[in-house]
């Protein structure tokens, strides 16, 4: 369903280990194999702990991989220091999931969403109130917003604003870490709306973090499950509702709480806690959480197998062993 | 048994909740939702007598099985706090003392509303750790907050609240700061409490699927005001307030809109 041209940055075999106490290490990622496309938005979902911020912080090289590489337009970003490596962060940006917590209280906003141009001398100071404006009115906000103070605005204005930083150098990624889930549902909605629309018109690669499936089949193209560092599924989002077949997944969507569901059943849920990611079994991750665990699962790691284009499944239960 | 009759709260003179009702039955559930600063929080902190920062009741009256709380002396507050009305927060962790273990503070609160020795208050801690499928209790106890993850924090901040087996359970966004999966866990051990117990529960959340899922009443609020109330049948599906049907399309949902 992905034109592979369109491909700009591959993520192959990231293992990110973390060392911890008692000479153990914790493995936040394990053997991440991902694409990103122009224009597409990937969606990274699971629990808390399970590695998905992790992954996303070496796109934009807040921290690089253990072991593995990430190609961006086929040059190794792990790899790249210095000079180049920050006239590569032009090309891929970043949005938090705090919007009070990730801008200086003191500048105001005209500063803030100059800023990352000033950096890279791609304005002049007298340019700024035009720019200001501008980026101000592509994300709905009013042009006089541009004198104000991050506190002076609510948490939907702010995270705009924070969308206005990501994308005043025209970056070819933005990364968004929970990006709504702060905000109330129906500003969520609004945010989405805007995140869709500004990614039509700049055909902007998105990776998008979330533990909402609801909210992110609404807006994904593509949506990997993670689980334990391990990527358990990755499905385009239209066919998540019909098609998804890891356990894992399933219990996600049969713990979201709808407004449409039947409200006469009982919640699904696993009943037990994600096992701490410094002593992962054996074997597949979700063995002990899973409702189909056989002998196989507690002894060979499932890998990645394609079950039609563009979804994987890694699960013992779907025939394909592993190999 | 809680009856809130055209309450108006203010704080420092200026009114952030006006006109609310709110009528609750033993062993029935109520949701409040409704975005930030809409008030809800406000609400269930005045059944308690918690108001924040010199908040006020200026209007109306508050009855708990037909007594009114407000002219409650600070005495009688103590005696209803913890044992008829217990309050569940938004993230337990946070109302617990970082620096001593679980057990003591346990112990604390359950001899400060009944006279035992520390041994049975630890039993009886444990006792309700196990209840809430925290397995190893004695472990939880021994524990510090910190080294909980956030579902069992939670649990934990339930297991207390529920020690005396109140009449009356108000949580203020319990599920807010969990993952979907723990969410699911905590709601459904919730409405189990009010299947054994009896007990009534007021849960004010943001997560509209939440508040329709567990609550057999729903009160929309917005800007200090109900704009909507009725039971969940009526809310989710023949609301006439325009505001209650732009937050049930804003709501996420499986197989439901797509934007792309």
């Amino acid at each position: 369903m992905f034109d592979e041209k369109d491909m700009i940055l591959e993520a192959k075999h990231v293992t990110r280990r973390f060392p911890a106490s008692n000479n153990r290490t914790l493995v936040a990622c394990n053997d991440v194999n991902l694409k990103l496309y122009k224009g597409k938005t990937l969606g990274l979902v699971g629990e808390s702990g399970c590695g998905k911020s992790t992954f996303m912080r070496f796109l934009v090289s807040l921290d690089a991989p253990t072991e593995g590489e990430i190609f961006f337009h086929g040059k190794d970003i792990t790899k790249m220091k210095g000079e180049t490596l920050r006239q590569n962060r032009q090309k891929i940006q970043m949005v938090f999931q705090d919007p009070s917590g990730s801008f200086n209280p003191k500048m105001k906003i005209r500063d803030i969403i100059c800023e990352p141009l000033m950096n890279f001398g791609r304005i002049k100071k007298s340019e700024k109130d035009a720019v200001a404006k501008k980026y101000l009115e592509l994300v709905d906000l009013p042009a006089d917003f541009a004198n104000r103070y991050p506190h002076n605005m609510s948490g939907g204005q702010r995270q705009r604003i924070a969308i206005a930083r990501a994308i005043v150098l025209e970056p070819e990624i933005v990364v968004m870490d929970e990006a709504t889930c702060a905000l109330d549902v129906s500003v969520q909605k609004t945010i989405i709306k805007l995140v869709v629309k500004l990614q039509k018109e700049k055909n902007i690669a998105i990776g998008f973090i979330a533990h909402d499936l609801g909210l992110i089949q609404s807006f994904a193209h593509q949506i990997a499950v993670m689980y334990l560092g391990n990527i358990v599924e990755v499905i385009p989002a239209e066919d998540l509702n019909a098609r998804a077949m890891h356990p894992y997944t399933k219990a996600l969507m049969g713990a979201i709480f709808d407004i449409h569901m039947d409200f006469s059943k009982k919640i699904a849920s696993i009943e037990s806690e994600a096992p701490s990611p410094l002593d992962v079994p054996d074997g597949c991750p979700f063995q002990d959480r899973c409702g189909h665990c056989t002998e196989i699962c507690r002894q060979k790691r499932p890998l990645l197998a394609q079950m039609e284009p563009g979804h994987e499944v890694a699960c013992h239960i779907f025939g394909k062993k592993g190999d | 048994m809680l009856e809130i009759k055209d309450v108006t709260i203010s704080y420092k003179e200026r009114p952030t909740v006006k006109d609310f009702s709110l009528s609750l039955k033993q062993g029935k559930i109520c949701s409040i939702v409704g975005e930030s600063g809409s008030g809800k929080t406000t609400v269930i902190r005045a059944v308690l007598g918690l108001l924040a920062g010199g908040g006020k009741v200026t209007k109306g009256d508050i009855l708990f099985e037909g007594k009114s709380l407000l002219s409650n002396t600070k005495e009688q507050w103590r005696k209803l706090r913890g044992t008829d009305i217990s309050m569940i927060f938004q993230d337990s962790g946070a109302m617990t003392n970082q620096t001593r273990i679980i057990g003591n503070q346990f112990v604390e609160y359950i001899r400060t509303h009944k006279n035992m020795t520390k041994k049975d208050a630890w039993d009886m801690g444990i006792q309700m750790l196990e209840r809430m499928r925290l397995p190893s209790g004695d472990n939880i106890m021994k524990s510090y907050p910190f080294q909980l993850s956030g579902g069992m924090r939670q649990r934990v901040g339930i297991a207390m609240a529920m020690t005396f087996q109140p009449k009356l359970l108000l949580a203020d966004e319990p599920t807010s700061a969990l993952d979907v999966t723990t969410q699911a866990q905590i709601v459904r051990q919730m409405m189990e409490l009010r299947d054994e117990y009896r007990t009534s529960i007021i849960v004010v959340t943001h997560n509209l699927g939440v508040a329709a899922y567990m609550a057999d009443a729903i009160i929309v609020m917005k800007n200090g005001k109900i704009v909507d109330a009725g039971d969940r049948e009526q809310i989710l599906n023949h609301s006439q307030s325009d505001y209650t049907r732009n937050l049930l399309d804003a709501v996420p949902s499986l197989g439901g809109v797509r934007y792309v």
